[in-house]
């Protein structure tokens, strides 16, 4: 077998021709743009500080000093981490729900590793050189319909062309006669690529997206960036998928119960939520949020009142795409034998059924064709009936 | 033909003479390995920066996280104290000054070029802290040092380099038939000695043959079983800060078949098997066509990469000759193809033709100032702030396969508004007295350009001196070389 692969490691995507990405036609009213939002949560996020289990008493006693008190009960077996209030808001509208007992088909608890197969939707790490969503959009012919709120392009996005990315620079951009000026020496050197980035940084500064809603700061935090992300996605003609990314979540000490470290992470995510759900306007309903992580935490908390990386989380899902609130799951039970190695929360689900269902949803794609073409025809479960609106 | 001197370099300064011959000039420059251009007090060994590698690694595991098990704004207060009292945010910044010194104020700035190449070449990705505190001095020390050895000897010592055995996991890459694979802690705890063949697999395709070289997944396996062993140990005073050594203990024993070659166990094997890489002809042709990409256009013909062959095969992969053979051919193809520049390379060219090095980088005076356990100063902060910000961070680079080298991944909008920002960031580098000079341009385009009359008048179209900084830099002529 000759081994080739990727070429991933790039400065940034080829995100060029960026009018081609935002003037797309307007879709005809019958067929309504449905819009896709990964949160990618580095770290390896806690699924049972977000989403804890009711009533174990296992459970309690193996992380008594970080548990979280004072949860909201969803269900007879499950609670919320209490500082989530966007996303109860979005549940108890119907329009949040909880994967639970999932993950990636990763259990070696390397960040490194992980992360890349988050990503990539593969079982080697950095075999593959693109995303799955990229592969996914290439299927559904999506090009230049990609946002990133990072720099550079995440390999998640990589395999389809002309996906762009938000992630704004100081200071103001250029005079309008500058930009002019530069367009027009590309135009006599051929430089087409470039010259159509002058209008593109044109239009972005008449929308005032350098600055955007935010002051200077931390207009880089996802906080801004999730506004401008919906300005953007909420447009008719505008991206269809946009990708965020939450640092933190790998908390080995000082974990904290319902102000710790963790909590802050989960708040960022909620937060981006927060803005999507509220700038997004009427076209929440017809968007689908998703979050992926590397993978769970170990059940018990270490001496350092921390936890130490697992296998098992949690997926949260929100947005009118939604076909109900619900933590669906096959609870696989926390007692010793029913752990992962004896440690940790067991994945009962490939993560990949639910994002392949998810991207059936929302490209409306066969879901056996995504499975065979951007999963390798992998074992997965369409679950798009369960979860989402058909 | 003044091209050329962005094309291998950055361009010359306003007043710079001009070399009357260019390649003759730049030739000269591989040729041996001067001393740092940079006179600041740091410039500490891979070694001496682990130690503050240690102390940040340590006392956050141990003392803090027992100290404040259940504070943990405290913990944040205190890991962000321990930080500063190690320098983490310093080092990089220092890093990055004595790595564009070498551009922008030494008389060898086509080293200084190569040198670029030959970290991205060997990445030490964005992992374990190591861009706080080693990647830079890993390249000074084992990359660019041996810039006037043999290929064959750079390999040897860039993979048995500490940042590069934590980087790519080699510290857990354990013969499962070893004696530590036996030990029955390993059950117990749960732990069982794999091999994990992540180095291995780079020191193949990344570093060496590619894919190309035609090698199998069972190869891979076996160049694996090859490197077990060969780690820093792990104490709990020094996490795993120690020095890399080969612990036998760890090494799977029995020969192995790498390419069809047999490699007898033992701490030897290594070496034979980077002998065995360096001299496979895919070895050649790979690092000669990546030096034709970083030098001369995205998309190099046959016949510029077979003098650069040549040259490795007469000298035996010596780079000196390597370099020199790269330049020529850089030099001969210098009119009709022009390679878009990175981030990286196009502001060292933008400050280095603006001849505004007199604030970048940051000064050694400046640097020396930093007082360890406050945070460093907002100007000392800029280099790793501005790459970052440009997107190429020489030391955070986010896979192993480092940087792309090609035109269409570093042209996006956000990177061009970028340019045009950094060309403008660069104008206010200058005194005032620079600023408002309004022969400055003329003097930078009439030295640096062979049809200065074109790019004047399209440069006098701009208004004001900073307009025509930033019309400059973002000439095809200056993106371009």
């Amino acid at each position: 077998m000759k081994i080739s692969r990727r070429d991933f490691l790039k400065g940034s995507a080829a995100t060029t021709m960026f009018l081609a990405g935002f003037n797309f036609p307007v879709l005809a009213s019958s067929s309504k743009k449905k819009n896709l939002v990964v949160i990618m949560l580095r770290g390896g996020m806690d699924g049972l500080c977000a989403v804890p289990v009711i009533g174990d008493k296992n459970f309690e006693k193996r992380r008594k000093n970080i548990l979280i008190e004072n949860t909201i009960k969803l269900d007879s077996d499950f609670a919320l981490h209490p500082k989530l209030k966007t996303f109860y808001s979005c549940w108890q509208e119907n329009t949040g729900a909880i994967v639970h007992a999932t993950s990636i088909p990763y259990t070696a608890r390397s960040h490194f590793e992980g992360q890349n197969l988050m990503e990539s939707g593969g079982r080697t790490p950095y075999k593959e050189k693109t995303g799955w969503v990229g592969r996914a959009m290439k299927l559904a012919k999506l090009q230049g319909e990609g946002l990133a709120l990072s720099l550079p392009m995440p390999l998640l996005l990589r395999g389809v062309p002309k996906n762009n990315n938000y992630f704004p620079s100081d200071g103001k951009l250029p005079r309008d006669e500058t930009l002019n000026l530069l367009k027009s020496i590309y135009a006599d050197s051929s430089e087409e690529e470039l010259m159509d980035m002058m209008n593109f940084i044109k239009k972005r500064k008449n929308e005032e997206m350098m600055a955007g809603y935010s002051s200077n700061w931390d207009k880089r935090k996802n906080n801004n960036l999730s506004k401008q992300a919906a300005a953007y996605l909420r447009k008719p003609n505008g991206p269809r998928v946009a990708v965020f990314e939450v640092n933190g979540f790998d908390t080995h000490a000082a974990q904290g119960g319902v102000n710790g470290t963790h909590t802050k992470c989960l708040v960022e995510m909620d937060n981006i939520i927060q803005n999507l759900k509220v700038e997004l306007r009427d076209s929440y309903k017809d968007t689908l949020i998703l979050t992926v992580t590397e993978f769970g935490r170990t059940i018990k908390q270490n001496g350092g009142n921390g936890t130490e990386h697992g296998y098992g989380t949690a997926i949260f899902m929100a947005g009118g795409l939604i076909k109900k609130s619900q933590v669906y799951t096959d609870w696989p039970g926390l007692k010793k034998k029913e752990l992962f190695d004896g440690r940790d929360l067991n994945a009962t689900l490939d993560a990949r059924s639910i994002y392949a269902s998810a991207m059936s949803t929302v490209f409306d794609i066969d879901f056996n064709r995504i499975k065979k073409e951007v999963f390798w025809g992998e074992k997965l479960d369409n679950l798009s009936e369960k979860l989402f609106k058909m | 033909m003044k091209n050329f001197f962005r094309k291998v370099a950055f361009g010359l300064k306003p007043d710079e003479k001009v070399p009357s011959d260019p390649l003759i000039w730049a030739q000269k420059q591989v040729e041996t390995i001067p001393e740092f251009n940079w006179k600041g007090k740091y410039i500490l060994s891979e070694k001496e920066m682990r130690k503050y590698w240690i102390k940040l690694r340590v006392e956050e595991n141990t003392t803090l996280r027992k100290k404040y098990k259940n504070d943990p704004e405290g913990f944040r207060r205190a890991e962000r104290q321990l930080e500063n009292d190690v320098g983490k945010k310093f080092w990089p910044n220092n890093e990055i000054c004595i790595r564009h010194a070498e551009a922008l104020k030494s008389d060898h700035p086509v080293l200084a070029k190569l040198w670029y190449f030959w970290g991205n070449h060997f990445t030490i990705s964005d992992t374990q802290t190591l861009s706080s505190f080693s990647t830079g001095a890993y390249q000074r020390e084992f990359l660019r040092s041996n810039m006037d050895k043999t290929f064959e000897t750079m390999v040897k010592e860039a993979t048995l380099a500490w940042p590069m055995i934590m980087h790519l996991d080699n510290k857990d890459n354990v013969g499962p038939k070893s004696i530590s694979g036996k030990e029955d802690w390993r059950r117990e705890k749960k732990k069982p000695a794999t091999i994990n063949e992540n180095h291995a697999r780079e020191l193949m395709e990344l570093h060496t043959i590619s894919p190309d070289g035609g090698y199998t997944q069972e190869d891979v396996v076996e160049l694996a079983k090859i490197m077990t062993g060969w780690r820093p140990k792990w104490t709990k005073g020094r996490d795993h800060g120690h020095d890399v050594s080969f612990d036998r203990e760890r090494h799977e024993p029995g020969k192995k078949k790498v390419l069809g070659k047999v490699y007898k166990s033992g701490k030897k094997g290594i070496d034979l098997a980077i002998k065995d890489l360096v001299n496979h002809p895919s070895c050649r042709k790979f690092i000669s066509t990546k030096l034709c990409k970083y030098l001369i256009t995205d998309n190099p013909t046959p016949e510029m990469i077979a003098p650069v062959i040549k040259a490795w095969e007469k000298s035996d992969g010596l780079l000196p000759e390597v370099h020199k053979a790269a330049i020529e051919v850089a030099f001969e193809y210098n009119n009709k193809y022009k390679k878009f520049q990175n981030p990286e390379n196009w502001w060292l060219t933008t400050i280095n033709m603006s001849g505004s090095n007199y604030k970048y980088p940051v000064s050694e005076y400046k640097m020396n100032q930093f007082v360890f356990g406050f945070k460093p100063s907002h100007e000392m902060r800029f280099p790793s702030w501005l790459l970052e910000d440009i997107g190429c961070h020489p030391y955070k680079q986010k896979q192993p396969n480092g940087y792309s080298d090609l035109e269409k991944d570093w042209l996006s909008t956000e990177l061009v508004i970028r340019r045009l920002m950094y060309a403008k960031k660069a104008f206010h580098q200058y005194k005032v007295a620079d600023q408002i000079d309004d022969t400055i341009h003329e003097r930078i385009i009439r030295t640096n350009f062979d049809n200065p009359d074109k790019i004047l008048k399209i440069v006098a179209r701009a208004k004001t001196n900073e307009e025509k900084h930033m019309i400059l830099f973002n000439l095809p002529e200056v993106l371009k070389a």
